[in-house]
């Protein structure tokens, strides 16, 4: 099959409902797929196989990722961030290719073409963000992306009062899959507008469009929470529905958000470029049973990424291969229709079972919530102890004057590694005594895990959805 | 009875499952029956 019939059947289904923009100015679904038709009649002749896209929001995102399947070529949205010259070797990895421009976006185009049923083409092409190694181009088929939406939502069921507001940009899955899930569902796209993320910006267009469904990074979520107990009058009263994902969210910033957020249905979704965006989530009971009762199973669920999506599978594999039961840390693998793993010129992660390698560190509880610890290769090891970045960074961000933590493995001749810290404050606070910071460390985590370096800086590296940088982190503190 | 666009049937013989994309006034059958609505259990959005 082809993602094209998302399209085809929210236009055929819904034609008038506003798909993408302003309730006054958006496009319908029946302009966004006369909009999709003009695109692929653009790349039609041209000898393309890749379409690419280095815009940063607006119309121009769905009709290249609709346009790009109407053609039968495969979608590559860009870092349009990346300095000219990375863009053009990236355009050069994926040749024979295009770039979409936005003044391509047509809705008075007359072209019916139709798109081709079994696309040889994958669908989309997206450069992994390379957080610990150079990145890689991941593919994702036709029927692995409507693996996802087939298996876990229904057409058409969004209200039409309903609208979700997109802030992931267009590279990353989580933007490929709020196109395709919110235009099978039939729910408006809001993009807030800019290159930057504000959370003032955020919280007015929210608020302004009548925002129902949002969809946020944690380091996004953290700065929405400072500006609202900032200013009282920034609220969206028409929110329902707050999914988060991307990187590991700091509990404090979430317990903070759930109650200046009393009335959403929260949910944390877990899922990889390679996976077609989530796999797993924790939905809004489980927050709110995590938050009110004092039984630690149901407490420690507020740190889980939940249980598997309808189709999927999860299992954790010890360093033998061998599959372990609860509570016991190893390798997270996934399998499922929607599990891609293929690149373009290197090795699948997938093995021949099916089974997904993630190479994400983490374990299940006796009623199979997943816990996700981050990368293996960041553990750090000091004197034959295995240390979790992520365990110290929690302990950071639980100090009211921190706002972002990055914890690394520099190389140490004593111990193998020592723990260092790059940490950036909350708006507001100069400066910070990096002994009590370690102080501060100690008393929650014991000596073992206190970082022997604390650095203060203005911007901790991060990717554009907030992913530490930590091959940058590790450079910049001499490691 | 018209067939719905947008909803799955299942065969209630083999598990055959059929997605609509294009509403009709046919009716969908399988094992010599009709196919029935396979009621999807709602999930809290993620995206």
């Amino acid at each position: 099959m082809n993602i094209a019939m998302i399209l085809e059947m929210a236009a055929d289904a819904l034609g008038d409902r506003v798909a993408f923009g302003t309730r006054a100015e958006g496009l319908s679904y029946e302009e966004l797929r006369t909009a999709a038709r003009a695109v692929a009649d653009r790349v039609e002749g041209t000898g393309a196989e890749r379409l690419a896209l280095m815009e940063p929001n607006g119309p121009i995102v769905p009709a290249t990722l609709f346009g790009a399947a109407w053609a039968g070529v495969s979608y590559a949205p860009l870092n349009y961030r990346l300095p000219e010259a990375s863009l053009e070797q990236l355009v050069a990895r994926i040749e024979p290719a295009i770039v979409a421009a936005p003044n391509w976006v047509d809705i008075k185009d007359g072209s019916d073409r139709a798109f081709p049923d079994s696309p040889e083409r994958p669908a989309v092409l997206l450069f992994t963000s390379g957080t610990s190694a150079e990145p890689k181009v991941a593919v994702l088929e036709h029927d692995q992306l409507l693996a996802y939406v087939f298996n876990t939502l229904e057409f058409a069921s969004a209200g039409d009062d309903e609208a979700a507001i997109v802030v992931v940009p267009p590279f990353h899955v989580a933007g490929v899959a709020a196109v395709l899930s919110n235009t099978y569902v039939g729910r408006r796209i809001v993009p807030v507008p800019g290159v930057r993320f504000s959370a003032e910006d955020w919280l007015i267009t929210a608020r302004d469009e009548g925002i129902t469904h949002a969809m946020l990074v944690p380091t996004m979520l953290g700065k929405i929470v400072e500006a609202m107990e900032a200013d009282a009058s920034l609220r969206v009263p028409t929110l329902r529905a707050l999914s988060y994902g991307g990187s590991r969210m700091p509990a404090p910033i979430l317990e903070r958000a759930l109650h200046l957020f009393p009335e959403v249905d929260f949910v944390n979704a877990y899922g990889l470029t390679e996976t077609s965006s989530t796999v797993a989530i924790l939905g809004p009971d489980d927050h709110r049973l995590a938050l009110y009762s004092d039984e630690p199973l149901f407490k420690a669920r507020l740190s889980s990424v939940g249980q598997p999506l309808p189709g999927i599978e999860i299992r954790i594999v010890d360093e033998v291969g061998a599959s372990v039961g609860p509570d016991i840390p190893g390798e997270i693998q996934i399998r499922g229709d929607q599990v891609g793993g293929k690149y373009v010129g290197t090795d699948s992660k997938t093995d021949t079972d099916g089974w997904l390698h993630t190479g994400d560190r983490g374990w299940l509880d006796v009623e199979g919530y997943l816990f996700c610890e981050g990368r293996a290769d960041d553990t750090i090891i000091r004197g034959g102890e295995n240390i979790a970045p992520a365990e110290v960074e929690d302990a950071l961000l639980q100090h009211d004057a921190i706002s972002v933590a990055a914890v690394v493995g520099l190389d140490d001749e004593r111990y193998g590694e020592r723990i260092a810290a790059m940490i950036s404050l909350r708006a507001g606070v100069e400066e910070i005594d990096v002994d009590h910071v370690r102080e501060w460390v100690r008393e929650r985590l014991g000596s073992l895990k206190t970082p022997e370096l604390v650095v203060v800086t203005d911007e901790v590296p991060q990717t554009a959805t907030g992913k530490i940088l930590r091959r940058q982190v590790k450079a910049d503190l001499g490691g | 009875m018209a067939n719905q666009m947008g909803k799955r049937y299942v065969c209630s013989e083999c598990e055959a499952t059929v997605l609509v994309t294009k509403a009709g006034d046919g009716e969908l059958s399988c094992h010599g029956a009709a196919m029935e609505i396979a009621q999807a259990k709602p999930l809290p959005s993620s995206d």
